[in-house]
């Protein structure tokens, strides 16, 4: 896709003899929600993490915004515009929710930065609530929308997030994938997830299928039946 | 006494604290500054402390910066840290061999006194030495609530992979702490060589205690540090006082055996954070 945002191709990531990725082509357009959906060990967390720069790349290249930036530095990347939020360790445990706010909008000027506390505020207003309360004694729902809220806050053109519902009761992960869809419409940001849970269906515009390190799919949401995706899963485990 | 160790200790744990990485070298750096400063102690007392001090600032952030940061981020671990850092510690000593080629020191700073505190006398040096370590620590936690300095080291401190994920220079932020902490080794450096004297060697002895009272404390834990300086000059002192000065050391570091048998992770235990 060359006219694509986010364009990877041929990305292959290995930890040392093991290779999580294999020659992978990826790519994200402006304004959309990107799910990556798969079994575990599938290399969903390996391809988010290869693109955030935190984990090396062996072979490929990523672009982003027209720039080759598969030997940036994470930081280097991020102040281009691509964020990733973890799937565990994403937050600043032992700091109040406010704090773990401001020190997300660090690379933002300095008239936008409350701005963007209050657009998280405004999403997850239990936030707002809770902003004096120490991060690592919220819920493990607060918890997930602090991270989100952290990914939000630093105004990345690309929020990369590693598999938010995990862990959630099933009706907050509608609730949350809902959240995705409400700050893709007001910010026109681009949001790339990993996912296990169905529900992803909802809102992701498009769809990877990874298996084994190996793309099997890449098909708008129009053309995929919840039985083509559930088989991703199921095949798998049978 | 307990309050002249208390700024290595602090040392110790602003740098641990920040970066995860226990630097031995620390006290003979700081040892290192003041025997700058005594180079320079004719000219002015208060430019010569001066320089001590932004020489550790600058000797802990290149060190920082050129060595233990890369180290880091290729994941090496603690044995590989000591043995590094001691060999930086023997460098520094090495160079002070090398440049003052003198075996001792000792830093003449106006005379202040002595008090009496319920029987004992104190140096009011210790006094001072003690309320500047308290001083530091409050700044450091002020700076950590109202600056974005003070924000970016507790978040880097807390969880480094998302500091870098969120756009803190952590790099920066890891030098910054290491120079800090060298300087105030340097500081706790001055002190000791204003109430005793400096050998070329006291930066091993000023380095150590300060890690096992860190330690002791809860390494990283900067309150824990300053109380178990406290506790431990205390011990020394009485120590010293019932047993003579002979026993002074058997006792205490059979006591801190004895307390991190039965706390592994110090006084207040450590959590790695300031």
């Amino acid at each position: 896709m060359d006219n694509a945002l986010l364009n990877v191709s041929g990305l292959t990531t290995c930890y040392g003899s093991i290779c999580a990725l294999k020659s992978i082509d990826f790519y994200a357009h402006d304004g959309e929600i990107v799910g990556i959906v798969g079994p575990n060990g599938a290399g969903k967390s390996t391809l988010l993490e290869s693109l955030a720069g935190s984990v090396p790349i062996s072979e490929g290249r990523i672009e982003f915004m027209g720039r080759r930036i598969d030997h940036w530095s994470v930081l280097k990347r991020r102040q281009l515009g691509l964020m990733l939020i973890p799937q565990e360790g994403n937050i600043f445990p032992l700091m109040s929710v406010k704090k773990n706010l401001e020190v997300s909008v660090i690379l933002s000027k300095r008239d936008k930065r409350e701005g963007f506390i209050d657009y998280v505020y405004k999403i997850f207003p239990i936030l707002y609530e809770r902003r004096k309360q120490i991060a690592n004694t919220l819920s493990g729902g607060q918890q997930r929308m602090l991270a989100v809220g952290i990914g939000i806050a630093s105004n990345a053109r690309v929020m990369l997030i590693d598999e938010p519902s995990i862990g959630l009761a099933p009706k907050l992960v509608t609730k949350f994938f809902e959240n995705l869809n409400k700050i893709r419409d007001d910010t026109h940001k681009t949001i790339v997830l990993s996912e296990q849970n169905i529900k992803v269906l909802n809102i992701a515009d498009r769809l990877f299928g990874l298996e084994a390190g190996e793309i099997r799919f890449d098909e708008k949401k129009e053309n995929l039946s919840r039985d083509v995706v559930k088989d991703l899963y199921l095949g798998s485990l049978g | 006494m307990g309050g002249i160790l208390s700024l290595p200790v602090l040392g110790v744990a602003v740098i641990y604290g920040i970066t995860g990485i226990p630097n031995f070298a620390i006290g003979v750096i700081g040892v290192f500054g003041g025997f700058v400063t005594w180079y320079f102690f004719s000219s002015s007392i208060g430019l010569a402390i001066a320089i001590g001090i932004v020489v550790c600032f600058i000797i802990g952030f290149i060190i920082q910066r050129v060595l233990l940061t890369p180290i880091s981020e290729k994941g090496g671990d603690s044995t590989l840290f000591f043995i590094i850092t001691v060999s930086v510690g023997f460098v520094f000593e090495g160079m002070l061999r090398a440049i003052f080629p003198r075996p001792n020191i000792s830093l003449e700073l106006p005379r202040i006194g002595t008090m009496n505190l319920g029987g004992f006398t104190v140096e009011w040096f210790k006094i001072i030495a003690l309320v500047f370590a308290i001083v530091t620590l409050i700044v450091i936690r002020l700076m950590e609530e109202h600056t974005e300095i003070g924000k970016s080291w507790q978040a880097t401190s807390q969880n480094l992979k998302l500091a870098k994920l969120v756009g803190i220079k952590t790099t920066q932020v890891f030098s910054f702490a290491s120079g800090i902490g060298c300087a105030l080794a340097c500081i706790g450096a001055i002190f000791w060589g204003s109430l005793y004297n400096l050998q070329l060697s006291s930066g091993w002895d000023l380095g150590f205690m300060g890690f096992i009272v860190a330690v002791v404390g809860g390494i990283g834990n900067i309150w824990g540090g300053l109380i178990s300086a406290l506790i431990m000059g205390m011990v020394m002192s009485f120590s010293g006082y019932l047993f003579g000065g002979e026993w002074q050391s058997v006792i205490l570091y059979l006591i801190v055996i004895i307390v991190l048998i039965i706390a592994p992770k110090g006084i207040l235990g450590s959590e790695r954070s300031l």
